[in-house]
Parts: C-alpha cells; sequence; structure tokens
C-alpha cells in the first residue's frame, strides 16, 4: 500500500507533521479547531467563532509561521540533498556534509552584520548572501574533490568538512565580533531560525518557489547524468549546462533555507537515503517526494526540540545531529559492503 | 554513410591519433584493431564528440558532426560504451529510454513515438521481457545489451561500439556480434567496432581498420589485413594466421610454431 502511492503517503504524513506541529506548544490546541480556524480565514467561509481568540492568535501570528518555515526548509534541504547526490554521483553527498550549509551560513551572516538584521532590506539580502556563500563553497568543494574527472566519497567528504569548517569558524568571528547578540549567533550555527513570524516566510517564499519548482524538474538530466558525464554526453546531454543549472539551483534552495533556519544538518542526507530504499532512485520521482518527506522529517525534528528541554527549545540542528550522525555511519558501514550504483 | 577523414586528436599535449580516414557505408561493420594504446577508444571518443579534435572531419551523410550541438551529434552517432557494472538503480526500460535524452529536451517528458522506440530497441536486443528488471541485478552479458539497446533508441545511422565484448563468456561474445551483424544488415547502420579478440573480427567485420600509435596501418578486408606478417609486426609478437576450414576466413595464432 506505502509502496504503490507513494506521493499519497508523503502528502499525508506532511499534513499529518503541519497539524500536529500547530497544535503542539506551551498549550495544546486541538487539531479539529486548528482546522475550524483555519477555515474560517478562508475568503468565502463563515464559521461561527467558538474558539478563543487567543488561540487564534497564537496559531496565525506564531505557530502557522513557524511551521510553514520549517517545513519549507526541510523540503529545501532534503530537495537539494537529493540533487547534490545526484550531481556528484554519491549518496553521501549533503548540504551540511559537503560545507554547503556552512559556506550559506557564511554568506547570510555576512550580510547580518553589514546591513543589521531588523532592517527590511537587509531581510531580504541575507538570501542573496547565502547564495553567493553557497555558490562559491561548492566549487571550491567540487574542485579540490575532483579526482580524474571523478568526485570520490573521501575526498568529497574531507574538502566538505574541511571548508565547511572554515566557513563556520569565520561565520562564529563575525557573529561573536559584532554586536550580534551570542545567544543568537550559537542558535544560528546549531541550527534554528533567529527571527519568529511571517517576515522570513514571506522572505524565504519566492527563492523557494523558483528554487524547488526548477529543482522539480531537474530529475531527468540527474538520471541521465548517473551514467557517467561522457556517457551523458553522448547520449545527448550538454553536460557542463546541465551540471551548472543543477548547482545554481540546488544552491539557491540550500542558500535560503539557511538564511532563516540556520545550519541544519543530515535532512539531505537523511530523506532522499530512506525514498531510494523504499521507492527508488529515479530523479523525477525522487526531488518530488524529497520535498514532501523532508518537510515532515523536518517538522517531527521541530517538534522534538520544542519538548525535549520544554519550555526552553532547542536548535533543530541539534536534534537533527544527534538522529543524523549516527544514521551516516550506519550508511557508511553498508556502503562498505555493497555498491548502491 | 560515415566518413572519417585526416582526423587528429590529443590528450593534453600528447597527440594520440594522426591523420585517420576511412569510410563505412550503410549496413557494414568496419572492426577497430590494434595493440593496447593504439588510439581505438581515442578514436571513438574523437568522432562521438566527448574529446574535442584537433583536425579533420567526421562526416555523416554528409554532414560534418564536429560542427554539430550535443544533442544534434547524438541523433547521428551513438556509443555502446565498454562492458561495465551498471549501477542498480533504473529499470532497463528507464535506462533504454535514456537513450531518448536527444529528442525528449530537458524535462525527459517520453511522447508515444519516444516509447514505441524504446519497445522497438529492447524487442531488437531480446530484451523486452527483462524490461521491469533493474539494471543492477543483470548478468553482464545482459547489461552490454541493454547498453546497446539505449543506443539503438538514439535512432542513429551510425554505431560505435567501444570493445562490446568485452568480461563476455564465449557464448555472449557471438551472441553479441550476431545481434550487431544483424542490425547492421537490417537496420541499414554503419557500425564502427573496437575488438580486442581478432578472431572475432575475422568472424563479424566486413572491413578491418589497423590502428598503432594512433596511425592507421592498413585498412581493407580481414584477408587483407589480418595477414602473420601485419599483425605480427602490429602487436609485435609473432602469430600465425592459417584459413577456417569451412568458412575460409582468417584464424589467429599467437606465438609462431615455425
Amino acid at each position: 500500500m506505502i509502496r504503490r502511492h507513494p506521493y499519497l503517503f508523503n502528502t499525508l504524513l506532511l499534513l499529518g507533521a503541519l497539524l500536529f506541529s500547530i497544535a503542539l506548544g506551551a498549550v495544546w490546541i486541538p487539531p479539529q479547531t486548528i482546522l475550524r480556524i483555519l477555515a474560517g480565514q478562508l475568503p468565502f467561509v463563515h464559521l461561527l467563532a467558538d474558539w478563543s481568540t487567543a488561540h487564534e492568535a497564537i496559531i496565525l501570528s506564531l505557530r502557522l509561521p513557524h511551521t510553514l518555515l520549517v517545513a519549507l526548509t526541510g523540503a529545501a534541504l532534503a530537495s537539494s540533498g537529493a540533487a547534490y547526490q545526484g550531481l556528484f554521483r554519491n549518496p553521501l553527498a549533503d548540504p551540511y556534509l559537503i560545507g554547503v550549509a556552512s559556506g550559506a551560513g557564511l554568506g547570510a551572516v555576512l550580510m547580518m552584520t553589514l546591513n543589521g538584521i531588523s532592517g527590511q532590506l537587509g531581510l531580504y539580502l541575507i538570501p542573496i548572501g547565502a547564495f553567493t556563500g553557497a555558490i562559491l563553497t561548492v566549487l571550491l568543494v567540487y574542485n579540490l574533490a575532483r579526482v580524474n574527472g571523478m568526485v570520490p566519497l573521501t575526498t568529497l567528504i574531507l574538502a566538505g568538512v574541511a571548508v565547511g569548517a572554515f566557513a563556520s569558524a569565520l561565520t562564529s568571528t563575525l557573529m561573536l565580533g559584532t554586536d550580534l547578540q551570542i545567544h543568537r549567533a550559537i542558535t544560528f550555527l546549531l541550527g534554528g531560525s533567529p527571527i519568529a513570524g511571517w517576515q522570513p516566510v514571506l522572505a524565504v517564499l519566492p527563492y523557494m518557489l523558483v528554487g524547488m519548482g526548477l529543482l522539480t524538474f531537474s530529475g531527468h538530466i540527474l538520471n541521465v547524468l548517473q551514467f557517467g558525464e561522457e556517457e551523458a554526453q553522448q547520449m545527448g546531454l550538454d553536460i557542463r549546462r546541465a551540471k551548472i543549472f543543477v548547482i545554481i539551483v540546488a544552491s539557491l534552495t540550500t542558500a535560503v533555507a539557511v538564511a532563516f533556519s540556520g545550519v541544519i544538518g543530515f535532512v539531505g542526507l537523511i530523506v532522499p537515503h530512506i525514498l531510494r530504499i523504499l521507492w527508488g532512485a529515479d530523479y523525477k520521482r525522487l526531488l518530488p517526494l524529497s520535498m514532501l518527506a523532508g518537510g515532515s522529517l523536518l517538522l517531527f525534528s521541530d517538534m522534538l526540540a520544542r519538548i525535549l528541554i520544554a519550555p526552553s527549545t532547542l536548535p533543530v540542528g541539534i536534534v537533527t545531529a544527534l538522529a543524523g550522525a549516527p544514521f551516516f555511519l550506519w550508511i557508511l558501514r553498508r556502503a562498505k559492503r555493497e555498491v548502491f550504483w | 554513410m560515415l566518413e572519417v577523414s585526416t582526423l587528429s586528436a590529443s590528450y593534453g599535449k600528447r597527440r594520440i591519433l594522426h591523420e585517420i580516414s576511412f569510410a563505412v557505408e550503410a549496413g557494414e561493420i568496419l572492426a577497430l584493431i590494434g595493440p593496447n594504446g593504439a588510439g581505438k577508444t581515442t578514436l571513438i571518443r574523437a568522432a562521438s564528440g566527448t574529446l574535442p579534435i584537433e583536425a579533420g572531419q567526421v562526416r555523416v551523410r554528409g554532414r560534418n558532426v564536429t560542427k554539430l550541438g550535443i544533442a544534434e551529434r547524438a541523433r547521428n552517432l551513438a556509443v555502446v560504451p565498454q562492458a561495465q557494472q551498471l549501477g542498480g538503480a533504473y529499470s532497463v526500460e528507464e535506462a533504454v529510454m535514456m537513450g531518448r535524452t536527444a529528442y525528449m529536451g530537458w524535462l525527459g517528458r517520453e511522447g508515444a513515438r519516444d516509447r514505441e522506440i524504446v519497445a522497438w530497441a529492447l524487442a531488437q536486443t531480446q530484451l523486452s521481457d527483462y524490461a521491469q528488471q533493474q539494471i543492477g541485478a543483470l548478468s553482464g552479458g545482459e547489461q552490454q545489451r541493454v547498453l546497446l539497446a539505449r543506443a539503438l533508441a538514439q535512432k542513429t545511422p551510425v554505431l560505435l561500439l567501444d570493445e562490446p565484448t568485452n568480461h563476455l563468456d564465449l557464448q555472449y561474445q557471438t551472441r553479441l556480434l550476431a545481434l550487431v551483424q544483424k542490425l547492421a544488415r537490417e537496420e541499414k547502420l554503419a557500425v564502427v567496432m573496437a575488438l580486442h579478440d581478432l578472431n572475432l573480427v575475422s568472424l563479424a567485420a566486413d572491413k578491418v581498420a589497423l590502428l598503432v600509435d594512433g596511425k592507421l596501418e592498413a585498412l581493407g578486408t580481414s584477408q587483407e589485413v589480418l595477414t602473420a606478417e601485419k599483425i605480427s609486426a602490429a602487436y609485435r609478437t609473432p602469430v600465425d594466421v592459417v584459413p577456417h576450414p569451412i568458412s575460409g576466413v582468417p584464424i589467429i595464432f599467437p606465438g609462431s610454431v615455425d
């Protein structure tokens, strides 16, 4: 049943995660109340407002935007992870492990320190800084890791970790050296949203729609690339253009996620990996499924982050690392025994 | 159908191919032979456009394909790469469908005609029953047929094969060559095939091109090229050549017995 209906299953899972994430918090708001409140917001729907205005305010101005930002971030990280894996022909490429997320973080923080995080203009410039940081990092890591036209696992991860650590160190220096509060800086580096409310959602939305929209269309290119660059070209794919296209789109998607949600690792690794086991490696299917499942996974991680040390909140990046790092080691062990493509 | 004229190509500063010229007619198989490092694979890469050429031309139906864009070139020349371990991720049908890339555009949206041609390519290579199987689970001989089917799906008048019988056992070697012969005759394909096993060459090829150190040493029928004198000199090892007792094609024994 689950295997035969990947889209249905993942959509239902995501809807459930969204609803549960809105319900969960200092006050539990029952899902049916949430649905009625949300339905009441739709045009031409008139419901008797039998809910408390406090609940309505909590949902509409806090939990709904937070939940949407988390879901979009998860979707972006998982799908760009899948795209990097296809591009590098390496199942362990993840925006965090290959350093791109840290590079994006550096770019974002650079923009924050230059503009001040509160300024309206600054808010919209942050993704551009993150995007520039991500592109430069991916090009650097790619060229460092390349050996005879291949990108082997060891050099990719080593180059990614080294470049990522360097970028993170620069980011910390910048954050601690300027008037951004230490707490906010640490939260960002560990993967937590620095700002609440609708503003970040509206700031990421256009980039996310473009980035993930274009990623959805890269499935065929990535499939053909799996046979190697030379064969892909002999089949008629302009590999230079294809690679540049995927790098730009995946980096844009990663960068926007990092810009407002901090450096969150392992989502881009775990989600495509599980999806491949369940529904195969066809990128035409893997990319949209990664968006749905990535949203769900990060929402569940975020819920854990909110309840583990309640009433305070852990940065969600800590939760994904706690779950993701052992998962990464498990894949490594498996990779030693079998070749999966 | 295929004309290669004064083709030269290099890796970096080292020139690998020196002014190679030959022509292959529709329905004809040209075998490319020569010792390791003679430039067989380089010639196929240069002709298919994955290695930039320095001088010369590759013409398909009179058109210079080196001047064409990547997709247009893939509609004129298809390459069957060396036998290799294919990853397990795709079904046979999906892998063969990727041969339609040059016709499908970036989104890879497949039309009725693409599906029709893929079904034809699968039938030609006796893979129809395997369409839904994962390519990683297939035997070496079956995987090589998948690569051939993928090249057929490109619907090109010219087919280039790079040592397609490598790693295959005797049964699969002869079956694959018989299949290539049948396709060349029935589909009027011009075929260039790099081969190591000289006895397979005399079995399957209409013409033989002998490459040594990137130069074309001999070009002709297998009787003309597969002589003890030419092969001994090219491979720097003594060989005996005798005619097959039934068909009369040359048979090559390494190590002279006199």
